[in-house]
């Protein structure tokens, strides 16, 4: 693996540790979002397309 | 979602339903950082119709809807979020109910199942999902392992949790 690769798993680590240690009411207001963003995204033409192509 | 636990906390003060945990991805977030998901599964202790060993969610239904809350499929849309109330199913899920620990969300008060019950209950179930969501819980360094293996050994889960360990666990 390289340094470039190594900083980048790092990284995404340290940024899962600092979502975990939110408190629990700031992670359901991101879970909120999330939960929003997947149903716009779900609700597209291009989604729509896909989902009928199979 | 805070409103949303309002209205089951009112559900539950009323009389409709008994104790009640979180569990599945907002209970995991809890523990984790959050993943998306579009429900909120809700283990629940109904209250069996005299004389019959069927659960029911009759009265759940009608008191949400008589709330403005509407069904969609298995779900219940309370505040805007879809809800599954379940049953615990089996000696696993009572005692992921009953071990469920309090906290609260701005101040409305809640129950969110152990990580350890979390982990049993989704290595029992065993769908791609929830396996990666063990290791999400593995890796984030937040299980009891002698509680895990207690639950485990009690609920006959040991060997099951092997055979996960062997195909996803060697190489962490």
């Amino acid at each position: 693996m390289s340094d470039w690769m190594r900083r980048v798993l790092e990284g995404k680590r340290e940024t899962r540790k600092r979502l975990a240690a939110l408190p629990f009411s700031e992670k359901l207001i991101l879970l909120e979002k999330l939960r929003d963003r997947s149903l716009l995204i779900a609700s597209t033409t291009l989604r729509q397309q896909q989902l009928h192509k199979g | 979602m805070k409103a949303t636990l309002a209205v089951i906390n009112q559900m539950q003060a009323d009389g409709v339903i008994g104790r009640y945990a979180i569990g599945g991805a907002v209970g995991a977030t809890f523990y984790l950082e959050p993943s998306a998901t579009l429900d909120i599964d809700v283990f629940v202790s109904f209250k069996h119709d005299q004389g019959s060993p069927l659960v029911t969610l009759a009265p759940v239904y009608e008191y949400l809807a008589a709330r403005g809350c509407q069904a969609k499929g298995e779900y219940i849309i309370i505040e805007g979020w879809q809800v599954q109330f379940l049953p615990p199913g089996d000696a696993l899920g009572e005692e992921a109910l009953a071990q469920a620990i309090e906290t609260q969300v701005d101040a409305v008060p809640t129950w969110v199942m152990t990580a350890e019950h979390l982990v049993a209950l989704a290595l029992q179930l065993g769908r791609p999902k929830d396996f990666i969501r063990i290791l999400q819980f593995v890796e984030a360094g937040v299980l009891d392992a002698d509680k895990l293996d207690q639950i485990l050994r009690r609920h006959g889960l040991l060997a099951k949790w092997e055979r996960f360990g062997d195909r996803f666990l060697r190489n962490l």
